[in-house]
């Protein structure tokens, strides 16, 4: 079994900011940027994982994060997850391990947002991604 | 240049980004080598334009978001830094540095600028290492004009300080980094011997160079270890209680003595 969960700020994403700036340098059309922290959980996971998960505040801070389930294990549409290439998946989150989770992986989630708030053609993030967002020596960017 | 007890020096922009660390340091081991160093801000690039080297010192550029060194490979101060290195002035980049340079494509150079081919990934233990180490040169000399005069072989002492120091790469540009002569330092015991790196590196790479051999990163300081009190052998307590010899300069400087003797090569006086 695979649960999914995104992380994101509630309090301005300074790391967004700088992903923003930059991409503006690279005279990359986007009028925002979002990220979001992605865990992907599996194992036998009990209803109760997403009460455990957000209550340790390495994954989730209520001060300032906002946790919710994705319904898969992969990006939605407009959007580029950035992995690292042959990522040997954690079993603990803050040294503790997690009752029925064999396998923990993470991801950084990228959306591009034009001025009306859409996300912006595949075409700018392709390009985004290959210019700024993923080190292909290390990483690989995962799209919908 | 600069005229330093009626020398001529060479002068040596140390470069700071928001979140550097390790820009004083640096300094003090490029002036103690006689050369005419200072610290040029990130917001100052047409500053760049007066010196004769850059150096890239270690530190939290952009506080490591996105990845290392990736924010700065793309700030406007880079721009000055690159055209130089591909007009053949010396750019040096200590840890932090070394990232950057990797992500500007600058090392190995094996591909367009500013598209990577390679990276210092992040540590395989999954956590910020300090430890004490030794690197060794493991190209030719010849390979190495930046650091002019080196022994082959060289030993040289310093700290590893980094969470991503791992040299990262497809199976392809590995074997083009050793064959084409870019791994500049691998991770070796005091006396030479290879030992794995303690990042998990592929190659043990502590260093990389690129093609003409005037771009260095290198991930481990050894301007850390530029001073017998900062050394971790016998010699620093060795010196204990004798101030000269606290002070003295340890095996780290070494690196900047070959480096400052480049630079007088490269831009006589």
């Amino acid at each position: 079994m695979t649960r999914t969960f995104a992380v994101t700020l509630t309090i301005p994403d300074n790391e967004a900011f700088t992903a923003f700036e930059t991409l503006g340098r690279l005279e990359i059309p986007a009028a925002r940027v979002q990220r979001a922290d992605i865990w992907i959980f599996e194992g036998d996971l009990g209803d109760d994982l997403a009460a455990t998960i957000g209550s340790i505040e390495t994954i989730h801070n209520p001060n300032k994060h906002r946790l919710v389930e994705r319904p898969a294990d992969r990006p939605e549409h407009g959007e580029v997850w950035i992995a690292t290439r042959d990522e040997a998946p954690a079993t603990l989150v803050a040294g503790r391990s997690l009752p029925g989770v064999r396998a923990i992986r993470r991801r950084t989630a990228w959306r591009l947002l034009d001025d009306e708030g859409r996300s912006v053609p595949p075409a700018v993030l392709d390009r985004a991604v290959e210019t700024f967002l993923c080190n292909p020596a290390f990483q690989v960017a995962i799209t919908a | 240049m600069s005229v330093a007890n009626g020398k001529q020096q060479p002068r040596v922009a140390v470069v700071v980004f928001p979140g550097t660390n390790s820009e004083d340091e640096t300094v003090r081991a490029l002036q103690a080598v006689g050369l005419d160093a200072g610290l040029v801000h990130w917001s100052q690039p047409e500053a760049l334009a007066r010196f004769d080297a850059f150096v890239l010192p270690g530190g939290f550029a952009y506080e490591d978001r996105i990845r290392s060194g990736a924010v700065a490979a793309h700030d406007a101060v880079m721009d000055p830094v690159i055209e130089a290195a591909q007009a053949g002035k010396f750019v040096l980049g200590i840890c932090n540095g070394a990232q950057i340079l990797a992500e500007a494509g600058l090392v190995p150079g094996t591909g367009p600028l500013r598209r990577p081919t390679a990276a210092f990934a992040p540590n395989a233990s999954g956590r910020f290492q300090s430890v004490h180490v030794h690197v060794r040169l493991s190209v030719a000399p010849e390979r190495v004009p930046i650091l002019a005069g080196i022994e082959p072989g060289a030993v040289i002492p310093a700290w590893a300080s980094h969470g991503d120091g791992r040299l990262a790469a497809p199976a392809d540009e590995l074997a083009r980094i050793e064959r084409d002569g870019h791994l500049a330092f691998v991770y070796c015991d005091r006396d030479g011997n290879p030992m794995p790196a303690p990042n998990g590196a592929a190659l043990d790479c502590a260093g990389l160079v690129n093609r003409a051999g005037n771009v260095l990163a290198i991930m481990p300081h050894p301007e850390r270890d530029a001073w017998t009190f900062q050394h971790l052998d016998g010699s620093r307590d060795a010196a204990r209680g004798d101030t000269a010899a606290t002070l003295a300069p340890s095996g780290g400087i070494v690196f900047f003595e070959h480096f400052a003797r480049a630079l007088r090569k490269r831009v006589p006086a």
